[in-house]
């Protein structure tokens, strides 16, 4: 463990030599939201987003509890759908195609921008059986393509070595840590583009928290990643770009490193100096 | 140290003893119920010591023998007006009843005699009671044995001697070689025949389907004349095989002589067994006891129900509850599902959720009302009209059957099964759904592979209640396929093997026709009770077997702990 944690000093020095020179104009946009507009029923819950996410990055949001910041985050993957009384307006470009547009298919537009969620979900399977229903999803047949593919998507989830041996058991034996890493690979397993994170350590006892920072700062290589927190300390240490979201409005946006040390709004300064939250 | 009334109350302990009484109260009562049954049936079965006595009345004697059924006081002044004379200064009698069988003889195998009355009672070691197909059961002494009308033993005394079961042992071999032909007869009557009688039958719809549908090619005709004449054939072999079976069979006979003094001769093809009841060690008891409950639990009934076994209602009340599963468990899944993945949540959706919950309180008659109407006449008419045609105007499924039944009550019972699986549907947590969709997993993809298991054993608890229902259920039935007395299984060995047409016996049913529409009330009364245990066990086991479906499913399924 503490080898473990050592290393995991490490990386963290790393991402902050990184992190300064990282500026925005720089990036590969993955994700462009323009002017988007949410409303529940007659509340509207985000009044005019604009900002890019930037690709094989880990960008944050920051916020009070409702603020917006899920809510931003399940638009990404159209998850608000599935709420009847949700309604949208503006644009989300993905490839310079909106993802609200009539023709986008949903199911392959969610395969293509993966969620993990705030608890655990996975499914009442074995754990195999749990990397790979995405991939039958798809229609994938091949037994080999799909070992393959569940044995890569669970090293990427650093969890191969604790399950190896018990693939075919039951996904509810595992540890809550063990779980959310086992829905990361799950939703890794179908090489999705955008990763979401939806508050994925909240659930979760430190020390498996500290795995999924280390995972994260490790799937950024491959994946373009949102995260959504609730805590200051960990969008520090893990993410390159921060979103500060405050009454459905997107307060400021840039460097972490920057906002962290240096806000350029008032707000963002008393929510990181913890003057309210 | 005193405790206040309001204290007392404030306390709660009243409540608890209110709802332990409650329980308590109901458990008296289950166990009550299914030991009142489980006594009365099961001692039916227990060959009970034969006594004989003289029943002394007015001066007039009547020797009489007979197994002890029940006994009851009587009032004397009752019996005084009736007649009776009643000695002085008694205020009750003792009244019994006894099984003398003999109902060829004596006209009625029961009688009611005073206790006070009886005089000379013995046990005679060497009184027979005889089982047999006709006439129920025979008390007495046996005499001689015949062969082909020429006596091959006799025994003339009244003690039980090596000569008597000379006699004995002589007449048991010869029921023995009865029933072994018997059982020849009756595999030749219900297989052999039966498929040729079957086939022949499926010719002639043949046939007449070719008639019908005006096909002139004369070599089709032929095939079936040809196919007919074969089949002829091997009916008149097996015809002239049953005929020297039946000449053997019916070779031996028996004389006894009745408590009464008269004498009978009884061929030994009517006598399904014998034994001596006074002279019957105790495991000779519990061998007979556990053959006849074998018997009851194997054997077609005899005797207008009132005699061995109830295997055809079993067999009936099973199959129609395990169609009814198959049949309502679809239906009921997909209705809840729509209802609730699908249907627009509204005013609509409400008023149908009300109409289901209100269907489950219809009494079930109405049910079979329209069953009779609609499944039966309308339905199985047009079925006869488009695929059967050539059985006209004999019904094919126009009639009450299998399938109709089974159908009604699938009916009857897919509310609950709804309410259930919408319960399951409801409870699955909403993470699990988002995680498949975030998948990339359609809507219905997401139903099929993650949310209908995980609801699996919701839907199970529906079928459980589902069987719990309708297995119980007999006025329905009655008027959508239920018979008295079904010749044959509705599963056997000709094809199509599995007969949805067929009317078929069910263990309710069988109560209510027992226990009611009896001619031997007497002799049927302790069949209820056997018949009542026994629904309540075969329901017992299938909801036991669903139960363990169940559990295994919610260990696989077990929710997520959230």
């Amino acid at each position: 463990m503490t080898s473990e944690a050592k290393t995991h000093a490490i990386d963290i020095s790393a991402m902050q030599r990184d992190n300064r020179i990282l500026r925005l104009e720089d990036e590969t946009c993955t994700l462009q939201v323009k002017d988007l507009r949410l409303s529940y029923g007659e509340k509207e819950a985000l009044h005019g987003i604009d900002m890019t996410i930037p690709k094989n990055r880990v960008t944050a949001f920051i916020g009070p509890s409702g603020c917006g910041k899920s809510t931003l985050l399940r638009c990404f993957n159209r998850m608000n759908d599935l709420v009847d009384s949700c309604n949208i307006t503006g644009q989300i470009l993905m490839d310079d195609q909106n993802i609200y547009d009539r023709s986008v298919d949903v199911a392959e537009l969610r395969r293509r921008v993966g969620m993990v969620f705030q608890k655990p979900n996975p499914f009442p399977k074995s754990i195999y059986e749990n990397v790979a229903y995405g991939l039958r999803i798809q229609g994938i047949k091949k037994k080999r393509v799909i070992d393959d593919t569940v044995e890569w998507a669970l090293r990427s989830a650093a969890l191969w070595d604790e399950v190896k041996d018990r693939l075919h058991e039951s996904a509810l034996g595992m540890s809550g840590g063990q779980q959310q890493r086992l829905v990361i690979a799950r939703t890794i397993a179908v090489k999705p583009e955008v990763l979401l994170l939806d508050e994925p350590a909240s659930a979760l006892d430190p020390i498996s928290t500290l795995k999924i920072e280390e995972l994260i700062h490790e799937l950024k290589k491959d994946f373009t990643i949102v995260i959504v927190t609730h805590n200051m300390q960990q969008a520090a240490r893990v993410s390159d770009y921060t979103a500060f979201m405050y009454m459905g409005d997107l307060i400021e946006f840039g460097v972490t490193d920057t906002l962290f040390t240096n806000p350029s709004k008032k707000q963002t300064e008393d929510y990181i100096t913890g003057r309210y939250g | 140290m005193k405790v206040s009334l309001k204290e007392w109350t404030k306390s709660g302990e009243p409540w608890v003893w209110l709802n332990a009484g409650a329980v308590a109260i109901c458990m008296i009562m289950v166990v009550g119920l299914l030991s009142l049954i489980a006594v009365r049936g099961l001692g039916h079965f227990w060959p009970a010591n034969v006594y004989q006595a003289d029943y002394v009345e007015n001066g007039n004697s009547l020797r009489l023998a007979g197994e002890l059924v029940d006994s009851e006081d009587v009032p004397a002044d009752q019996l005084r007006d009736s007649g009776v004379a009643v000695p002085e200064g008694v205020e009750f009698m003792q009244r019994d009843l006894l099984k003398i069988g003999n109902r060829d003889v004596g006209g009625s195998d029961f009688i009611w005699v005073l206790d006070d009355f009886l005089e000379n009672r013995s046990n005679p070691e060497m009184l027979f009671a005889a089982e047999r197909r006709e006439w129920g059961n025979f008390y007495g002494y046996l005499r001689s044995l015949k062969e082909n009308g020429q006596v091959v033993a006799s025994y003339d005394g009244y003690e039980k001697n090596a000569e008597y079961m000379q006699l004995w042992n002589k007449f048991e071999a010869s029921i023995e070689r009865a029933l072994d032909l018997h059982e020849e007869i009756a595999e030749i009557e219900k297989h052999e025949i039966g498929a040729i009688n079957h086939e022949l039958e499926r010719l002639r719809l043949k046939e007449r389907a070719l008639q019908l549908k005006e096909v002139t090619d004369q070599s089709r005709y032929a095939e079936i004349d040809q196919r007919r004449k074969e089949l002829d054939a091997e009916y008149e072999v097996l015809q002239k095989n049953l005929l020297d079976l039946y000449t053997q069979f019916n070779r031996d006979s028996f004389t006894a002589e009745t408590a009464g003094g008269q004498t009978i001769e009884v061929d030994i093809s009517k006598v399904v067994r014998a034994f001596l009841p006074n002279n019957m060690s105790i495991t000779e008891k519990v061998l007979h006891y556990f053959s006849k409950i074998w018997e009851f639990l194997s054997e077609d009934p005899r005797e207008a129900n009132t005699e061995g076994g109830i295997f055809p209602a079993i067999f009936g009340t099973v199959m129609m509850v395990i169609l009814m599963s198959v049949m309502v468990t679809p239906f009921g899944v997909v209705a809840a599902v729509y209802l609730r993945e699908y249907a627009k949540q509204g005013f609509v959706t409400r008023l149908i959720r009300i109409a289901v919950n209100n269907l489950a309180g219809v009494p079930s008659i109405v049910y079979g009302v329209f069953g009779l109407g609609f499944f039966v006449y309308f339905l199985g008419g047009h079925i006869d009209d488009a695929f059967f045609p050539e059985a006209k105007p004999a019904p094919t499924f126009g009639t009450p059957g299998l399938m109709w039944a089974s159908l009604t009550l699938a009916l009857l019972t897919v509310p609950v099964v709804i309410v259930a699986t919408e319960e399951g549907l409801s409870r699955i947590p909403r993470a699990v759904r988002e995680g498949s969709l975030a998948l990339g997993a359609t809507k219905a993809e997401t139903l099929w592979k993650v949310v209908l298991p995980m609801a699996s054993p919701a839907m199970m608890t529906g079928v459980i209640l589902a069987i719990a229902r309708a297995a119980g259920e007999v006025a329905p039935l009655m008027l959508v396929g239920v018979v008295k007395l079904a010749p044959s299984l509705p599963l056997d060995g000709n094809y199509p093997y599995l007969h949805l047409d067929q009317k078929f016996m069910h263990l309710g049913f069988h109560i209510y026709d027992v226990g009611f529409q009896s001619p031997n009330v007497e002799a049927a009364r302790p069949l209820v009770y056997a018949t009542a245990l026994l629904l309540v066990i075969v329901i017992a086991l299938l909801n036991m077997s669903a139960i363990a479906i169940r559990n295994h499913l919610r260990e696989k399924y077990k929710a997520l702990e959230m």
